[in-house]
């Protein structure tokens, strides 16, 4: 379960689709948003990639998202989970309905991730290519509950370096992006490291007010982490999450620089991963335009 | 924007809500004589004893009726104490109407003879299987040690280190760990391994059930036979 949670928190950070890719904030300008991404899953893909029912769990993120330009090549990142909550249902007895397992709630700050993107190009390159250092900080909740299975962070740091690629073209009118992306997340705490990959496509419809970013993401484990077997401790759950997740998202301007954003994910296939669309809802700031 | 940040939150707050999930608990309830006697001396009395579970599988108290097959051979009051009277055999029967008004009996044959016999069952065993799609098989046996009993898992037995939390329980439900007796954490994921579980009879619980606790849902189970 917690590294279901901590996986499901990547995706949340995948879902940020206008900020991110190869492109560095302009120097002095920052894109800057406010979203909630939910999951709800009573379902979850096994260790063999089946899906089998879970007792009923949520997990809810208030987070700040912000991109700054210190240069035109060098921008910082923050991902911060302001406000966590994690919880699972009550199991009842289908027979009497008295409660068998009570169900619980924690609230917590979720972990934050920092980051550094470097441009590899100059501003303005056909093809722009940016490798990112995030930095994963264990600021969240790392076994709440009675159980110790509920958890807003999963308690590592880890540090995921990655390259990414894009080109942004014309499609008609309409201005559209292609970009790519893979990278290494090294993890502390006995967590397999992980080697990640995926893309986004983006076209920006209404003179660029509205766009539409469909998105993959991809997680395979480097299996050489914790298993039940070894862990000496029950603090530490599964390991090795893996997925194939794809996403939708919504951006439209309602003003020259603010916005709004819904989107979604779902993971299409996966290993001790959530079986259950994620969803996000965002107000965002970009000084970019 | 403002509404649709306030719509956001109000959706957002109801939806993180604890709930509730009902699973299918519902067992045949079971009446059970526990003593293991083959034969009863004649002219000496005996008290018979028994359990009851309902239907979550919970062990409940009642009072059960008694009834002998032949009065002439064995007699029995109300509250299960039987004398023997002749030389015969007889059946005696404990049976108790539930609420919804089925009616639980058990029934056990003696023979009433020159002595009294008590063979007690010294083993049982079954079979381990997964009711999901983590890997979890096996065959064990368990043995009646004084007031302990040992659960024996074979060298067949074969469990998903991918599965988080696994842990085993007894259980009279096999599909809840409701009223169940936890017997500890899965440490052992293949091959043959022993449990010794205290203050326990070979005839108490009906089922070993693997229940992963973070995810909350039974694994797999082995009816004990």
């Amino acid at each position: 379960m917690k590294n279901i949670i901590t996986t499901l928190l990547f995706i949340s950070v995948c879902n940020i689709a206008m900020g991110g890719g190869p492109w560095p904030q302009p120097k002095g300008k920052a894109y800057i948003k406010l979203s909630e991404w939910w999951t709800i899953f009573d379902q979850h893909y096994t260790d063999t990639g089946q899906i089998d029912p879970n007792l009923t769990t949520g997990i809810f993120n208030t987070s700040i998202y912000a991109e700054y330009g210190v240069t035109d090549r060098f921008t910082t990142v923050i991902n911060a989970p302001i406000f966590s909550r994690s919880y699972m249902n009550n199991q009842r007895s289908g027979t009497t309905e008295e409660i068998i397992i009570q169900g619980e709630a924690i609230n917590s700050i979720g972990d934050i991730d920092i980051g550094l993107k470097y441009g590899l190009t100059r501003p303005g390159a056909n093809i722009p290519v940016s490798v990112t250092l995030t930095l994963g900080l264990p600021t969240g909740e790392t076994s709440g509950g009675e159980l110790g299975s509920l958890q807003t962070g999963d308690g590592e740091f880890n540090q995921y370096l990655k390259i990414d690629a894009g080109k942004s073209f014309q499609l008609g009118k309409a201005s559209s992006y292609i970009s790519i992306y893979g990278g290494i997340n090294n993890r502390t705490q006995d967590f397999s490291e992980e080697f990640r990959t995926g893309g986004e496509v983006g076209i920006g419809l209404l003179n660029s007010k509205f766009w539409l970013t469909g998105k993959l993401d991809i997680v395979q484990s480097f299996n050489n982490g914790a298993t039940a077997e070894n862990a000496n401790s029950t603090s530490i759950f599964a390991n090795n999450s893996e997925f194939v997740a794809i996403g939708l998202e919504a951006n439209l301007y309602v003003t020259r620089r603010v916005g709004i954003s819904a989107g979604f994910a779902n993971a299409v296939s996966g290993s001790i991963i959530a079986a259950a669309p994620s969803y996000s809802v965002g107000v965002f700031y970009d000084m970019s335009r | 924007m403002k509404n649709l940040l306030l719509y956001t939150a109000i959706i957002t707050l109801l939806s993180s809500c604890i709930g509730d999930d009902f699973i299918d608990d519902r067992v045949d309830p079971v009446l059970r004589i526990t003593d293991e006697i083959q034969s009863l001396e004649v002219n000496t009395m005996y008290q018979f004893n028994f359990a009851y579970f309902n239907n979550i599988g919970a062990e409940e108290s009642v009072n059960p009726s008694w009834s002998s097959s032949d009065s002439s051979i064995i007699i029995i009051d109300d509250n299960g104490l039987a004398t023997a009277i002749a030389l015969g055999e007889a059946i005696i029967t404990a049976e108790y109407v539930d609420e919804e008004g089925n009616i639980i009996e058990d029934i056990v044959s003696i023979i009433v003879d020159t002595s009294t016999v008590i063979e007690v069952e010294e083993s049982k065993s079954g079979v381990i299987a997964t009711t999901t799609f983590y890997d979890l098989s096996g065959t064990f046996t368990i043995d009646s040690n004084d007031d302990d009993i040992i659960i024996n898992v074979a060298d067949d037995y074969e469990a998903s280190t991918g599965l988080p939390g696994l842990y085993l329980y007894l259980s009279n439900n096999r599909n809840s760990i409701a009223n169940a007796r936890e017997i500890g954490k899965v440490e052992v994921f293949n091959g043959a391994h022993t449990y010794t579980v205290a203050d326990a009879g070979l005839n108490d619980y009906s089922f070993l059930v693997y229940f992963c606790k973070p995810f909350n849902v039974k694994v797999g189970d082995g009816e004990i036979q």
